[in-house]
């Protein structure tokens, strides 16, 4: 029941303006802290640190990464596990920074995450099968970020996904109105679906909304008219209503419209800046890091410190694990 | 009781007051010693009857004749398969009936008449009645356990009153020794006679005797001595209904669906109108389950309706960057 549910209270906000604040404000957060590091290099903070506009197009590149990974994850994954993951990869970054959590990492813990609560099992060796590079090392971030992510998430795990609604739309559609087979109107209907995942529209609107713009657009696409079916059945005893939809419609087809995937080259320049200015304690391959965990542990189970050996520790340091996207 | 002897080394009772007679299944008498000698191996025959015997069957002769010795021992034996009741039988004659023979076949063993043909009758019976007999061996386990318990209970009342009893014995002591006490004081400094005050005081203590005896109020019986009860028979062996305490009923309210979205049809109108023909039927496993298609379609109809009106909710710290 999504009008009852966590996403609606608490995930599903007023506009993108609100969304953008929330972004700056944790970019501010995080110089604010570390201010120190770009002093330390002899740097300018705005030349040392991402801009929120940066942070933005390095996301979205790793959507598309997102969208690739689960494209070709072996076994073939339903569409609920990625509708799922794009979710919680948008609302970890809500509340972080890319430049404390690396977003290769937090992409495949939001999959991982998603596949458990989609109920689609698949273990985690499985799951690195999928993952070039280093697979221990892959399994070692996957597993130690998954509570960091579940806890970021608020512990609210539940996605409503459109899919659900489009199935109901298509069977009232096939029932009530009288437009031919229906059935065409799916692959237009993927398609604008896999293009909202790369938009806030999940944050701003309702499945039901998004599933709706997505078979009018299917509609308009197959050169079909459902406005009858919209005004005349569903809207019927609430025409005062019928603007706010159309109103979210729009809002929602102009946001897949205006969508434009990053600049390669631009996104490479960004994450040679972010390699610098990442939050060292939460890199896997930094010192810092490993004194980190080292102390971690020792602290847990009163091993000596120099005893101790971890995967982790294992892996050369200049070989980049988790290669998702090349 | 003098004549009491071991038939085999003719002690008897009078030159060894220790002497312990046992007696096993053949009915014939030895002495402690003589069984130990005789059967160090463990069996053994009789030397009267020479009938083989075992040694632990030898037990310690409580009648004086060894033939009712042996009639008990072979009683006891029969007694264990013919373990029938009344219960068990359509009409009294029948019970009769049965018992005469066990009566019969008591008699025949214990006098070495038929036995071979009597034995047969045992096997036979024990054969047709085997169920019966399993059955009301248990039935006696229970019995015997219902009596240890009622034995338990009896010691604890016994106890109880001997505590009770105990208890006002010591209240009557004190009081004596108080009183005598008085009557001292009252004789050392009181100016009265001293004549009058003890027979004052010796009057008291009649009557105060007197009311003590009526005193006790006799509790009401409602048991025998053997812990039979009587009186209210409420058949002991069977619990009373424990009664439950009901609080306020339930009261079932319907769910209102908060939807923000156009109506959803109901299931009824999903099957007479059309909409279950666009979705697969269940599968024989998921109706055994309980999910019908109905169920389904319904499902995605009301998460494509709800939340259609829905507006976002204008926010004063959305203009805030």
């Amino acid at each position: 029941m999504y009008p009852v549910s966590s996403q609606k209270r608490s995930w599903t906000f007023a506009n993108e303006s609100q969304l953008a604040s929330f972004r700056v404000e944790q970019n501010t957060k995080y110089i604010e802290q570390h201010e120190a590091e770009a002093r330390a290099n002899n740097c300018e903070v705005d030349d040392y640190f991402l801009t929120p506009a940066e942070e933005r197009l390095l996301l979205k590149r790793y959507e598309i990464h997102l969208a690739d990974f689960c494209g070709r994850f072996d076994p073939p994954m339903p569409k609920c596990v990625v509708g799922t993951a794009f979710h919680y990869f948008k609302r970890f970054y809500l509340n972080n920074t890319p430049m404390d959590y690396h977003p290769k990492e937090i992409l495949a813990t939001c999959v991982f995450v998603a596949c458990k609560i989609e109920e689609f099992n698949v273990s985690i060796n499985q799951f690195v099968n999928n993952i070039k590079g280093d697979r221990n090392k892959a399994t070692d971030i996957v597993l130690s970020n998954e509570l960091l992510l579940i806890g970021q998430l608020n512990f609210y795990l539940t996605i409503h996904n459109p899919f659900r609604p489009i199935e109901g739309f298509i069977i009232d559609i096939k029932t009530r109105s009288n437009m031919q087979n229906p059935e065409r109107l799916r692959p237009h209907i993927d398609s604008f679906i896999d293009a909202t995942f790369y938009t806030d529209a999940c944050l701003l609107h309702t499945p039901s909304q998004i599933g709706l713009a997505a078979v009018l657009h299917a509609a308009s696409k197959e050169q079909e008219n459902l406005d009858s079916y919209v005004t005349e059945l569903l809207f019927v005893a609430a025409r005062d209503k019928l603007p706010a939809l159309i109103d979210a419609v729009r809002k929602i087809r102009i946001m897949v419209k205006q969508y434009q995937p990053p600049d390669r080259d631009q996104v490479k320049a960004i994450e040679k800046k972010l390699d610098r200015c990442r939050n060292q304690a939460n890199n896997p391959v930094s010192e810092l890091y490993k004194e980190r965990l080292r102390r971690l542990y020792t602290d847990e189970d009163d091993i000596p410190a120099d005893d101790a050996s971890f995967h982790i520790a294992d892996v050369s340091s200049d070989t980049s694990a988790m290669n998702i996207s090349q | 009781m003098d004549d009491q002897a071991c038939p085999r080394c003719k002690t008897t009772k009078y030159r060894n007051p220790s002497l312990k007679l046992m007696v096993n299944v053949c009915g014939h008498t030895l002495c402690e010693s003589c069984v130990d000698l005789l059967f160090l191996k463990g069996s053994g025959a009789c030397p009267e009857c020479m009938v083989p015997l075992r040694r632990n069957n030898f037990r310690v002769q409580l009648f004086e004749d060894p033939m009712v010795e042996k009639e008990v021992d072979i009683r006891r034996r029969i007694l264990r398969d013919y373990n029938k009741r009344e219960e068990d039988f359509a009409s009294l004659d029948e019970y009769n009936d049965y018992l005469e023979e066990i009566e019969n076949i008591v008699y025949n063993l214990c006098n070495n008449i038929e036995i071979i043909e009597t034995n047969k009758r045992i096997e036979a019976y024990k054969r047709d009645n085997r169920e019966v007999i399993q059955r009301n061996k248990t039935r006696v386990g229970r019995e015997e356990y219902a009596l240890e318990e009622m034995l338990e209970l009896e010691r604890i009342q016994e106890e109880a009153r001997k505590k009770e009893l105990e208890d006002l014995d010591l209240v009557h002591k004190k009081k004596k020794a108080h009183d005598k006490q008085a009557l001292i004081e009252e004789l050392m400094y009181s100016g009265k006679d001293a004549a009058q005050i003890v027979t004052e005081f010796a009057e008291k203590a009649e009557k105060q005797r007197l009311e003590e005896k009526n005193l006790p109020p006799p509790k009401p019986a409602n048991e025998f001595s053997t812990g039979i009860k009587f009186g209210q028979t409420a058949d002991h062996t069977l619990l009373s209904v424990p009664k439950s305490e009901e609080g306020p009923l339930f009261v079932y309210e319907p769910l209102l669906a908060f939807s923000e979205g156009p109506g959803v049809p109901p299931i009824s109108d999903i099957e007479s109108k059309g909409y279950i023909s666009h979705i697969r039927p269940e599968t024989l496993q998921e109706n055994a389950g309980g999910f019908t298609s109905s169920l389904a379609c319904q499902r995605a109809l009301q998460e494509a309706f709800q939340c259609l009106f829905y507006t976002a909710p204008s926010v004063g710290t959305s203009t805030v960057i």
